[in-house]
């Protein structure tokens, strides 16, 4: 198993070194090379799905010393929760590198760079420790960085620089949260100690709790992002190219409300019950905002920008209702957002290469001459409103049910972003496909081929497949969410 | 049977590194003076000289191991773990900066003799001056030292720019010499003393709250005068200039090797007197680090020539790197693996300028950049190690050095220290970003000209970014070297 992990680093790091080092005179062979390497991690993940640790609450599994005299070390381990990011992850990289067009698939750097950035997701999904958490997630930075920066849009500078000093603002407080952190472990442990074990047992007083947990909370909502924080987010989707849209939408946002599953509940409890009525608030907030902005878009991606902030809205509202079902509903839909997010952006990547616009007006009547795109797109579409019997439906019943015991004005607000969801899917659905072809460039649109179909169906079965059948995946996380909505009433009735 | 010189302690291997490397000086001077000298032979000739002076260290650490901490030459000269770190950086900072000084100085014509000379006569200025116990000895170490650099910085008559460095740096250089020699004075009218080890004693003998105002008012001189030379705000001003108008072959050798001995005596006068320093002078070097990096960072940000750009990043270094020395044993031990770090960062930035815009050139734009990533993909990967590394990105030297100090910082419960330092961090991304995004994404039409890269400073620089990102993998080595050097004090 710990082989496992450690290949969960090595091989993508390793396949992106080797993508760099191939000549640039044998550009087809990037893509495939690509997709071999991320089919073995994406292998690796299934193999600890069937594992026995991928249903059990956070394990540590390999140590390394980093630094001797501060008795620091590196953590690597692995939980339910993990897995499936690992496996999304995996996932979602293949089919982008799958996706691209041929703009993309023949430059070294672009796949170097997805690449690269499946390492440090990886590595954000596999650290035990908090310094490792805080590597990888600022690595994270870099990949982004040139993907958004050299394959970009034209208002790429600005959307960029903007991104990169949100996060790394965020971080900043992620980092003090550390040596915070850290510091007062040395008060106990006489070492720097800061993996997840250890803080577990750390006893540290209300104030010291309070203060963590704002510090950590916040750096991670900025990457969630919650409703005041989340002006990078449509900037960024617009400008990054098609695949840096998958994964920052699949799997980056996911990172924020990771880490505070993982580091601000569990560790600094009594925070979390301090503040977790104005996270509460902020994230109905998000959804309405979300979904009401989302409705006036002319961009499609936009569009779908928004309706990433209104969904992980609903993220952020079950994790902060703290109940058993809410934490439950709020890490499936962090899957399942990734699933039809990922999925819609795909899309719309598709129309973007035949018609290089994504401005709603200039489509119309696609349905004519795209009809398998349409039925996809469809479909997608229902998933991601949360039509029963689809993925987004589970995930987002779970969290208002869950919910509804602790916030019940909150939580009405909120299923109302359910309705204007639909508003916005469907009203954009009919101006782009239905009606009549008034478009004379829409008339000689090609259909999907074959590997852009490819690309798009595992999506497509897995938003079915979730639907249909919610209790596998639960079972994958019902240890976590337990202890976790265990921890947060123990503090609450010895409050 | 001792002799009267070993009471006095006579003992050349102590001072070997500083008399190699006048001795090669000399040599150069003669040979030069007497007969026409092929260039290759100065060239080799210095080389020997650096490769006898790493010799020279090593014996002097066969020295320290079986004599341990003890002073020469009548108390004048310390051999002490801080003296063999600042040896060893010092010597390594003219082996890395060898290949660019010696290109800059075989370019300036009939002056490759004083080029060599002066920077090798700098050199063993400053070994004397991170060796020296006594003040006295520490500024005439100094002065050696700078005296050749303010020359360095104007050898390229022609250059306008150059020249103004040369002057800028010479008359706020001598000032702050002076400032330094007020202060020794000061201490030595108070106390009598003047030497470091000396300092310490005499301020626990007489009580710390007894010290007399003039002592205390010759001690913060002092600091001063070494914190001109490492360019902490307000003591800034000459920096930008400086970088900017000297050539740029040298501006690698000059940055360093002055921030690496001031920093070292800046650390054993902090480390032999430490509780004093914190409790007397916590006020002014929060005001210097607070200072120096909101500063450095507000004049960053809008620089458009590089090499000034550098410059105000050298400035909130300092900061840093002040912010560990100030604040305890450990905070000490940061901060010089810090510095380590950050030269080898600095070293490297410089050698790629100097090979993009020539050696002798002043003036460094961020637009000369444009275009790179298409003319030369290792220069900008290279290139982006660095940067990234000063800005302190996970995976590189820069985060390790920034962790540890922070920590350092936050267990003293400096929290508006720890703000103010990283919200200079933030900004950091984004004036450090900056030139990569010109040398790798800008796409532009106007590529560079073709840029010439032989081995050797491929070697270099791939040497030295291959050990900006093994620090940052695997830091623990060069911490336990830091550590070791305090352990003492602890």
């Amino acid at each position: 198993m710990t082989g496992i992990i450690l290949a969960l680093l090595l091989v993508p790091l390793f396949s992106a070194f080797l993508i760099f080092s191939i000549p640039n005179t044998r550009k087809e062979l990037f893509r495939p090379i690509g997709i071999v390497f991320s089919l073995i991690t994406f292998t690796q993940s299934m193999y600890i799905l069937f594992s026995d640790y991928s249903k059990s609450d956070f394990q540590i599994l390999l140590k390394f010393e980093w630094i001797q005299v501060y008795g620091l070390e590196i953590n690597l381990g692995i939980s339910g929760m993990s897995t499936l990011l690992l496996l999304l992850s995996s996932l979602l990289v293949l089919l982008s590198l799958l996706s691209i067009g041929k703009e993309h698939s023949e430059s070294k750097g672009f796949i170097g760079s997805i690449l690269t950035l499946h390492f440090a997701i990886n590595g954000v999904f596999i650290s035990g420790d908090l310094i490792s958490l805080f590597i990888f997630f600022e690595a994270l930075l870099i990949p982004m960085y040139f993907l958004m920066g050299i394959w970009g849009g034209d208002n790429r500078r600005y959307a960029t620089i903007k991104f990169i000093l949100y996060t790394v603002f965020g971080s900043i407080f992620i980092f003090i949260g550390t040596v915070y952190t850290a510091v007062i472990s040395y008060g106990v442990n006489a070492r720097l100690a800061v993996d997840f074990e250890t803080l577990s047992t750390l006893q540290i007083s209300a104030s010291q709790s309070k203060t963590l947990f704002l510090l950590f909370t916040f750096g991670f909502l900025i990457k969630v992002p919650i409703f005041p924080l989340h002006t990078w987010l449509p900037d960024a989707h617009v400008e990054a190219p098609t695949a840096g849209s998958i994964l920052l939408a699949g799997i980056l946002l996911k990172v924020g409300a990771y880490g505070i599953l993982r580091v601000s509940i569990p560790f600094f409890t009594e925070g979390f019950l301090e503040y977790k009525n104005l996270v509460a608030v902020l994230s109905v907030i998000g959804i309405i905002y979300g979904a009401v902005v989302a409705i006036a878009q002319i961009d499609i991606k936009k569009l779908i920008a928004y309706s990433s902030i209104s969904h992980m809205g609903y993220v952020m509202l079950g994790i902060s209702a703290g109940e058993f079902l809410s934490i439950e509903g709020a890490i499936i839909q962090m899957i399942n957002h990734g699933i039809t997010a990922g999925a819609l952006f795909m899309l719309v990547g598709f129309i973007y290469e035949r018609r290089h616009t994504r401005n709603i007006s200039s489509f119309g009547g696609v349905k004519i001459t795209m009809p398998r795109y349409a039925a996809i797109f469809l479909f997608t579409s229902f998933a991601s409103i949360g039509l029963p019997g689809l993925n987004g439906f589970v995930g987002e019943f779970m969290i208002l049910m869950g919910s509804y015991n602790s916030y019940k004005v909150l939580t009405s607000i909120a299923a109302f972003g359910v309705v204007l969801a639909a508003i916005y899917m469907l009203w954009a659905y009919q101006r782009v496909f239905t009606g009549p072809l008034s478009n004379e460039e829409n008339k000689n649109l090609q259909d999907l081929n074959l590997r852009e179909t490819v690309s798009i169906f595992p999506l497509v079965l897995l938003m079915l497949f979730i639907g249909i059948f919610p209790s596998y995946i639960e079972s994958f996380v019902i240890q976590e969410a337990g202890n976790l909505s265990e921890t947060i009433s123990l503090f609450r009735s010895t409050k | 049977m001792t002799g009267i010189s070993d009471i006095l302690g006579f003992n050349f291997v102590v001072i070997g590194p500083t008399l190699t490397l006048l001795a090669t000086a000399l040599i150069l001077l003669f040979v030069t003076i007497t007969i026409s000298t092929p260039t290759f032979v100065k060239k080799y000739v210095t080389l020997f000289g650096i490769l006898s002076t790493v010799f020279a260290v090593f014996l002097k650490f066969g020295l320290f191991l079986s004599d341990g901490v003890s002073s020469y030459f009548s108390e004048k000269i310390l051999l002490d773990e801080f003296a063999l770190v600042g040896n060893v950086l010092i010597v390594l900072v003219l082996l890395f900066t060898f290949n660019s000084f010696w290109k800059t100085s075989s370019q300036i014509d009939n002056k490759t003799t004083e080029a060599l000379i002066l920077i090798l006569m700098s050199a063993s200025g400053f070994l004397l001056m991170v060796d020296s116990e006594n003040f006295i000895m520490l500024f005439i170490g100094l002065e050696i030292g700078s005296i050749s650099l303010y020359a360095l910085a104007g050898l390229n008559r022609g250059d306008q720019l150059s020249n103004e460095a040369s002057l800028k740096y010479f008359l706020l250089g001598s000032l702050a010499s002076c400032i330094l020699i007020y202060g020794i004075a000061l201490v030595y009218v108070s106390l009598s003393i003047s030497g470091v080890y000396e300092t310490s004693i005499a301020i626990s003998f007489i009580g710390p709250e007894n010290v007399p105002l003039t002592s205390l008012i010759g001690l913060i001189l002092i600091i001063v005068g070494l914190l001109f030379k490492v360019a902490a705000a307000p003591f800034q001003a000459w920096a930008p200039d400086v970088y900017q108008g000297s050539p740029t072959g040298y501006v690698g050798y000059m940055a360093s090797v002055a921030k690496v001995s001031s920093f070292i005596v800046l650390a054993r006068l902090s480390a032999v007197s430490l509780n004093f320093i914190i409790d007397k002078f916590d006020l002014f070097f929060t005001a210097v680090i607070i200072l120096s990096v909101l500063l450095g960072a507000l004049f960053a940000t809008n620089q458009l020539d590089l090499k000034r750009l550098i410059a105000y990043s050298g400035v909130i270094q300092s900061g840093f790197i002040l912010s560990g020395i100030s604040f305890g044993v450990y905070g000490i031990s940061a901060s010089i693996f810090y510095l380590a770090t950050y030269i080898i960062q600095l070293i490297g930035v410089f050698t790629i300028f100097s090979i993009i815009s020539g050696q002798l050139s002043s003036n460094f734009a961020i637009s000369n950049l444009s275009g790179l990533f298409k003319e030369n993909k290792f220069l900008t990967i290279t290139f982006s190690i660095f940067m990234l590394g000063i800005a302190g990105l996970p995976l590189t030297s820069g985060f390790v050095s920034k962790f540890i100090l922070i920590t350092n910082l936050w267990s003293y419960e400096k929290y508006i220290l720890v703000t103010v330092l990283m919200l200079s961090t933030v900004a950091g991304f984004y004036f450090y970003l900056k030139p990569i995004w010109v040398a790798a994404i800008e796409k532009t039409d106007n590529t560079i000209e073709q840029i010439k890269i032989q081995n050797s400073d491929k070697l270099l620089i791939s040497t030295l970014a291959f050990l900006t990102i093994y620090l940052g993998l695997l830091p623990n080595t060069l911490v336990n070297i830091t550590r070791w050097m305090v352990e003492n004090y602890l």
